[in-house]
């Protein structure tokens, strides 16, 4: 039998991605164009669509030809239907639109945070991790409890990647390849901790006082000649990673899971990563992380999280293919997801009556 | 519109683009309809497909939501016709 392949389109912050992926997560192509800021600049609704309008179609065409597909091997169209920014995302909704008319194919519309949870399960292969999802605009501590992912906890104001790129405004670093990753670097050479605020509320976590505070700090300090760039850079990630571990721990006792997988762009920070990996491994468990390919937005997540949809049966009408800002991770259904626990109960069934013959 | 009774909606604008095909047009119209207008207390907008030709009708209270609708609606019209430019004619690997 032909395998399923889906297309996939990722545009709902500031990169513009087009994967083409088949059923059993085999990545075909997975072209990305990056929206970068000079440095001191963030990227706003506006400008970022701009970007996405002048990239999309090539990449489009870019994505088919590496896969070696034409638009008749396609089974469906995946796009983001948020969260996310609104401008931007409309940009991959209207191309699908036209394209679902065109080659006559069905739409199916997906959460983009369902969309990293399921692509770093396919890459990494962890079958039922806790998932902390961190990025520029979401952090949440997420586990799959009956048909749903859970949100077992989650920023109350910013995301953590909000607080890093916003840090490195501050500092002026390069936006290019992203902000945090030169965080990343700039932070290895730090020497001193700075005392920062360590906001964790229960299963929460706040981060909008630590940039403040950092922010206030960062110029007092700098200009006193009291600490370098790197000092800051180094403390403010140890203590953001040091509450995301604090409540992926928590999360793990809640639901008596083992392992922890990291997603979102956030998560393709190695000392994030190593923190992590240092936890689950004093609770016996395993982590789970990918680099940048996967954990950073991109085309593949999203063809591959609709595909799982469609091949259960889900697809989206023309009509109802809209996009919203606001789309809460527990409000997807995960139909594939129930499908994996029932052959799963079925199978521990049959090896318990085997054992019984 | 001095002469006509009074109504919130003063200001108008109108759009046509001539495709030379119902069905381009037509499939142009049904990807724009999805999105609906953010303030429809603010900005009315209607569409006609005839012809061969999309026709579209802005009304708004406000000069200033007439030209922001216009504007992005503009931005999702061209992507919509550049799409069926570059993929409409089938495609070669």
């Amino acid at each position: 039998m032909k395998k399923m392949i889906a297309l996939g389109f990722e545009g709902s912050a500031n990169k513009i991605g087009i994967g083409v992926v088949t059923l059993d997560g085999d990545i075909l192509s997975n072209p990305r164009h990056t929206y970068i800021t000079p440095p001191g600049q963030g990227f706003l609704p506006r400008e970022t669509a701009q970007h996405h309008l002048q990239h999309i179609l090539p990449l489009v065409k870019e994505a088919l030809k590496t896969a070696q597909v034409t638009p008749d091997d396609i089974d469906c169209l995946c796009y983001t239907k948020g969260p996310g920014m609104g401008a931007p995302l409309q940009v991959s909704a209207i191309v699908i639109r036209i394209l679902s008319q065109l080659w006559k194919k069905p739409i199916v519309a997906v959460n983009h945070c369902v969309a990293h949870i399921e692509m770093g399960r396919i890459v990494t292969g962890a079958d039922d991790p806790v998932v902390l999802y961190v990025s520029g605009g979401n952090t949440q501590v997420i586990a799959y409890s009956e048909g749903r992912y859970r949100i077992f906890g989650e920023t109350i104001d910013i995301a953590v990647g909000n607080c890093l790129d916003r840090f490195a405004r501050v500092l002026t670093l390069s936006n290019d390849p992203s902000p945090g990753y030169n965080i990343e670097q700039l932070a290895k050479k730090g020497e001193h901790f700075i005392d920062l605020p360590y906001v964790v509320k229960g299963m929460d976590v706040s981060f909008s006082g630590i940039l403040s505070f950092i922010e206030a700090t960062a110029e007092e300090k700098l200009k006193n000649n009291e600490c370098t760039p790197a000092d800051l850079c180094y403390s403010l990630q140890e203590t953001l990673f040091a509450m995301l571990v604090e409540i992926t721990e928590r999360a793990m006792a809640h639901c008596d899971k083992k392992d922890v997988l990291i997603v979102g762009g956030v998560g393709c920070n190695e000392r994030l990563q190593e923190m992590m990996r240092v936890m689950c491994s004093e609770r016996g468990g395993k982590l789970y992380a990918t680099d940048d390919r996967y954990c950073v937005d991109n085309g593949a997540m999203i063809a591959y999280t609709g595909l799982l949809a469609y091949a259960h049966g889900t697809s989206t009408p023309l009509e109802e293919s809209t996009f919203t800002q606001r789309f809460r991770t527990d409000e997807v259904h995960a139909i594939w997801r129930e499908k994996e626990e029932l052959k799963k109960a079925n199978g521990a069934v049959q090896a318990k009556m085997r054992c019984l013959d | 519109m001095a002469a006509q009774p009074k109504t919130p909606w003063e200001f108008s604008c109108e759009l046509q683009v001539d495709f030379e095909s119902d069905e381009k047009a037509s499939m142009v119209y049904a990807t724009l309809a999805v999105d609906k207008e953010l303030q429809p207390d603010k900005v009315k907008r209607n569409m006609s497909v005839s012809d061969g030709k999309l026709s579209v009708r802005f009304e708004a209270v406000e000069a200033r939501f007439l030209r922001a609708s216009f504007s992005s609606f503009v931005d999702a019209l061209t992507l919509a016709t550049k799409t069926i430019e570059e993929f409409g004619g089938g495609m070669v690997l």
